[in-house]
């Protein structure tokens, strides 16, 4: 069987878990794979945002467990993308309203429906983000090539793994390749032999990013995005494509853009 | 580098080093420095055995929680 569950999580907050979710899962529904994106962040719900969702909410994850409704009803259907769901996160519950029992429950009946399923997890490493990593197939550890996410990175790996669940894959998110040359950012070779996992993403910063997000429009979406094709690259990925990194040096940023624009090289 | 471009190394390489060691503790779950500080003690009480080889005493880090000891390994030197 091919891992179709994954989660998204990272310890530390605020690396772009989120971001990154909502991003996999538009770009393989995109491609006609029926996906659904679940928010396991009870409390904080975000990924409605993210996919531009918010609106049009009527029953969360928490409706399911209470049995008000099935997940089915629950899913919101976009319309800017076909073939794409979200799941959302209650926004007034607190954590323990979902047990890693439900999650399994939720996705295993959902399961034979979709082709891909996310789960966005909450930061930190306590009950909430075991939840979200319960019935998960595969789980993508995000980190920001920054001390204390790299650190948080290594502490979640630790945990899925006394979870008995498959080693993560790395994505590496905010990557700035002018830090990098600067020597003040720790590069994806450097993080990738500090945490010693298999690299999956290397998504560059982008200044763009909160634009996507203040329009619910996500990266994927933008043609001429690079973090956007980034991600893009992150679904081929999963769904076997081998497609080599890009290369982000500090020529590929602004600079370079502009002279384009002006007919140099 | 920047305002110091001859004289400091990158920053990152700095954050590399700190990282692998912390991260050598947090997987051992063990408190920073303390197998450093062992290792000392160790191979300040050996050296009142002639017989040892102190230059090749190891430590083996615990590679996780789960591990629990630390190898030690006394090489004897080959004219004793
Ligand atoms: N590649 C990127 N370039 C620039 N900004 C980014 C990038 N990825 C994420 N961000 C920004 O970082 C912020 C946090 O992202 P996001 O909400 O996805 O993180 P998170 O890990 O889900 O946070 P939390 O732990 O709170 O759930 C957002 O404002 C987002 O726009
Ligand atoms: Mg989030």
């Amino acid at each position: 069987m091919k891992d179709k569950v994954f989660c998204v999580t990272s310890g530390k907050g605020g690396v772009g878990k989120s971001t990154i979710t909502g991003n996999i899962a538009t770009a393989l529904a995109m491609q006609g794979y029926k996906v659904v994106a679940i928010d396991a962040d009870i409390g904080l719900r975000n990924l409605d945002l993210v996919l531009g969702l918010e609106n049009r909410i009527v029953y969360d994850i928490v409706h399911v467990i209470e049995g008000t409704c099935p997940p089915e009803k629950a899913l919101v259907k976009d319309k800017k993308t076909k073939n794409l769901f979200l799941l959302p996160a209650a926004q007034t519950k607190d954590k323990s309203a979902v047990k890693p029992e439900n999650m399994i429950a939720i996705v295993e009946s959902l399961r034979e429906k979709f082709d891909f399923m996310f789960i966005d997890s909450p930061a930190g490493i306590e009950d909430g983000f075991k939840t979200a990593v319960a019935a998960a197939d595969g789980v993508l550890v995000v980190t920001n090539p920054e001390m204390a996410s790299i650190r948080d990175a290594d502490r979640v790996t630790g945990l899925c793994e006394a979870m008995g669940k498959p080693e993560p894959k790395l994505i590496v998110n905010r990557l700035d390749p002018v830090k990098v040359k600067r020597g003040d950012m720790l590069d994806v070779d450097d993080v990738m032999q500090i945490l010693g996992l298999e690299l999956i993403g290397i998504v560059p910063e982008d200044k763009s990013m909160v634009a996507y997000i203040n329009r619910g429009q996500p990266a994927v979406l933008e043609k001429d995005s690079l973090a956007g094709k980034a991600l893009r690259n992150i679904a081929d990925r999963l769904l076997g494509k081998d497609v080599p990194f890009m290369k982000l040096d500090s020529e590929n940023g602004f600079l370079s853009k502009f002279k384009k624009l002006f007919g140099g090289s | 580098m920047g305002f110091w471009p001859f004289s400091r190394k990158p920053s990152k390489d700095v954050a590399k080093q700190r990282l692998q060691v912390i991260l050598k503790y947090d997987r051992a779950g063990l408190p920073p420095n303390s197998v450093e500080a062992l290792k000392n003690a160790i191979l300040n009480a050996l050296k009142d055995f002639p017989f040892v080889d102190v230059s090749g005493v190891k430590i083996n880090f615990p590679q996780n929680e789960r591990e629990e000891k630390i190898e030690l390994e006394i090489p004897v030197k080959a004219d004793k």
